[in-house]
């Protein structure tokens, strides 16, 4: 019974955000205070609504309710409580109701601000949220109704794919889904400020904090999902241009940009109808990486759903949100004229947008062309890793040096001397340090080029520090000084100093990592790099819902014993399938990675073992980027405390 | 500088980077495809033909026919019509099996398929797209 309410809950939520359209209609006509207040109490409501639809139906996954058919297809009784709960977002139709419950509470949040003016504008805004939650419900109750009862219920689920059955991918997609969903908002705050008149140009101050958090989840989103491939999948690396990664690296990039072009339109009321596009592109490509997983028209692991309707549905809604405000967009003209100067921090993100942008048709192309070519002559192609090598990764490279470059531009007009000079130290320490890579002995012209990009960015963010520190009011202490700052200081040197770090694991990981592979017996020992390894167990463990068989690996350094690796095989026999835990042992400064395959006593086992010097820094460097988003978005909001 | 030379010198290098990147693009895009192939299309497309291109062939791994030497493997793969050999050295997949469906990489070269890498990242009710599209259009798809 009590899942039948939650239906209904989806059912009333799905009627009250149609009834939204007609204040926000009349709204946009004429504006009233009256209308605004209902289409927030409607928002109100249906966040309440969806939640605890959510919650009866993540209730159904705890209490094992197999007369549903989602519950039944993707849960087990065996299986442990944690992965009872995350796998309501295991599949397609609970991930698409987490979805539209993180669009509510966005809506919600949005509705309950009190920073934000309640004038036309904000109704707007509210009135296109609601029309987006309107279009997700139709499409979840009527192509993808988690609610839906079978008719003879077994007695026993079918259980989780057990490559999901894992810590980091029950966050991984919440994570990831706050993101995407986040940039509905600034879609949203886009299309409004198309359809708004007598708009105030400061709008664009409130969309910042608002991308900033969806950029930040997006970023760890992305990350959580890159570690968990590498621990997990057994292959060693930790990005496979996998289309669904594509899928959450492009609203990536474009939500990056966006926060950069935020930044001109706020301090120089300039790239007005460019933050616009973007903003609206954002969320086009958010939608694109949901039909990109849920339409399975592209096979992957992630692919869940093989149902054609629900992948035409979300291509309409693509079509309509991008279509149509593209079509108003284009005939709108909100950009005043503003003085411009080629040595400016404006040209600098103009170019950082343009090759952030290019970045992702790259991508875009390498994603959508093996779809495209299937439809046109029907011939199945795949595109390797070796395509983003020679395209994704050139563009990156001006990139990073513009970056690295362009915190020493003023805005506006920028001194020539000022900036000769600092270019001047610049080089020369990046110079030195490129110098001493160099003695670390780099495999290859692509490891110089990488490490040196990594080196440049650092030297170019300590620099950065040292100057705003040194040259801005010398008299004053310390902690004045630094609270002179501006408010955004912080926030671009940690997330800078991010991608420095990410390069550098990124640096380590390709160009210095080590690999072997072969058949050793018991009590067999072999090299890795400075490191003995000794093969010494082989145990088998019973899991809680999984059979496994672990091997022992210890490792030596310089003939000291140093840790004893775990590596195991496990079996699942409710999926009756195989997964392989890799032995991982971390440190800051790299890692030792060992995969074991199929073997006995008598012929002994295939070992894979790697050494990844510094891999972890990938991801504390994407850390550090969120972390300065984070710092950003506080102080935004502190500043908006001491301004009221 | 007056303010529109320094509008074209962003111009211009808008424009420039944009044919780089279509360069990079086209030039990726020619070396890097990976052609799909079921083993009666690879067969009647390359037997005794020198073919320096890497591809995909997609099938079910012939029951009995896997043979493991060291890290060598090799084994055949057929769409129920034509079947391949195929030559690896690596660890296989998990979800590698007699009977299954599986998608090899490599390099087809005489009658042997020369692996670079092996995918078989499915479950074992779910089928490789491109696996039951083949055994689709042989007939011998037996499932939904």
């Amino acid at each position: 019974m009590i899942y039948e309410f939650g239906h209904l809950l989806l059912i009333f939520a799905l009627f009250f955000s149609f009834c939204a359209f007609f204040p926000f209609g009349l709204n946009i006509v004429n504006f009233c205070e009256k209308n605004l207040l209902i289409i927030r109490k409607i928002s109100n409501l249906n966040f309440l609504f969806v939640l605890t639809s959510f919650l009866i139906l993540e209730y159904g996954f705890i209490n094992s309710e197999f007369s549903l058919n989602l519950i039944a297809n993707n849960s087990h009784t065996t299986k442990p409580m944690i992965y009872k709960v995350s796998g309501l977002w295991g599949n397609h139709e609970g991930s698409l109701l987490l979805w539209i419950l993180i669009l509510t509470l966005f809506t919600f949040l949005f509705s309950i601000n009190k920073n934000i003016p309640k004038n036309n504008f904000f109704s707007n805004i509210l009135g296109i949220q609601n029309i987006i939650i309107f279009f997700f419900l139709l499409f979840i109750l009527f192509l993808s109704n988690p609610f839906q009862r079978s008719s003879n219920p077994p007695l026993e689920g079918l259980g989780l794919n057990p490559l999901l059955q894992d810590p980091g991918l029950a966050f991984h997609p919440p994570l990831l889904y706050v993101g995407y969903v986040g940039l509905s908002l600034s879609f949203s705050f886009a299309v409004a400020s198309l359809i708004t008149k007598n708009l105030n140009q400061n709008w664009v101050i409130y969309l910042r904090p608002w991308t900033l958090f969806s950029w930040c989840f997006l970023s760890l989103g992305i990350a959580l999902g890159s570690w968990w491939a590498y621990y997990e999948l057994g292959w060693g690396g930790w990005w496979f241009w996998d289309p669904v990664e594509n899928a959450s690296l492009m609203p990536w990039l474009i939500a990056t940009a966006l926060i950069h072009s935020i930044n001109v339109a706020e301090k120089k009321q300039n790239f007005m109808n460019w933050t616009i596009l973007l903003a609206i592109l954002g969320f086009s490509f958010s939608l694109l990486g949901t039909f990109i997983v849920r339409s399975g028209l592209l096979t992957s692991v992630h692919a869940f759903a093989s149902d054609p309707y629900r992948g035409i549905f979300i291509l309409i809604i693509l079509g309509l949100s991008t279509g149509i405000p593209l079509l108003i967009y284009s005939f709108r003209n909100t950009q005043k004229n503003v003085k411009y100067f080629l040595f400016s921090r404006e040209t600098a993100l103009l170019l950082n947008n343009l090759f952030l942008v290019i970045a992702t048709i790259t991508i875009l192309i390498g994603t959508l062309y093996p779809l495209v070519l299937e439809l046109i002559n029907n011939s199945k192609i795949s595109i390797g890793p070796t395509y983003y090598n020679r395209t994704f990764a050139p563009i990156l490279i001006p990139f990073i040096l513009l970056m690295a470059i362009a915190p020493f531009l003023s805005w506006g007009k920028s001194g020539i001397k000022i900036l000769l000079n600092k270019l001047l130290i610049f080089s020369g320490l990046t110079l030195i340090g490129i110098i001493i890579f160099y003695f670390l002995k780099p495999s290859s012209i692509f490891a110089i080029i990488c490490g040196s990009l990594s080196i440049s960015l650092f030297i170019s963010v300590s620099l950065e520090c040292f100057n705003k520190l040194n040259s801005n009011k010398r008299n004053l202490s310390i902690t004045k000084r630094l609270k002179s700052l501006p408010k955004n200081f912080f926030g671009m040197i940690f997330a800078h100093l991010g991608v420095a770090v990410f390069l550098a694991g990124v640096t380590g990981e390709q160009f210095f990592k080590e690999e072997i592979e072969k058949k050793i017996n018991l009590n067999d020992k072999f090299k890795l790099g400075k490191y003995e390894i000794l093969f010494s167990k082989i145990n088998d463990v019973n899991g809680p819902n999984f059979l496994s068989k672990s091997a022992e690996f210890n490792v030596y350094s310089k003939g000291k014993f140093i840790k004893t690796i775990i590596s195991e095989k496990r079996f699942y026999p409710v999926e009756r399938n195989q997964t392989t835990e890799a032995g991982i042992l971390n440190s800051f400064l790299g890692d030792i990675y060992i995969v074991f395959g199929k073997g006995n006593l008598n012929t002994g086992w295939t070992v894979r073992a790697y050494l990844n010097p510094l891999v972890s820094w990938i991801w504390y460097g994407v850390a550090l980027m969120a972390l300065g988003g984070f710092i950003s978005i506080i102080q935004i909001i502190r500043k908006k405390k001491i301004e009221n | 500088m007056n303010p529109k030379a320094q509008r074209s010198i962003v111009i211009f290098s808008i424009i420039l980077v944009f044919t780089i990147t279509t360069f990079l693009v086209l030039d990726a895009l020619k070396d890097n495809i990976v052609f799909f192939y079921s083993p009666t299309e690879t067969l009647e497309k390359f037997k005794y033909q020198e073919n320096q291109n890497k591809i995909r062939i997609g099938g079910l791994v012939v029951k009995n026919s896997l043979y493991q030497n060291n890290s060598i493997v090799k084994f055949a793969v057929t769409d129920q019509k034509n079947k391949i050999n195929v030559i690896y050295d690596g660890i296989l997949p998990d979800l590698f099996r007699e009977g299954q469906g599986v998608v090899i990489e490599g390099y087809f070269k005489k009658d042997l398929l020369e692996a670079t890498e092996i995918l078989a990242k499915h479950d074992e009710n779910y089928m490789p797209k491109e696996v039951a599209d083949i055994l689709k259009k042989e007939g011998n798809w037996k499932g939904n």
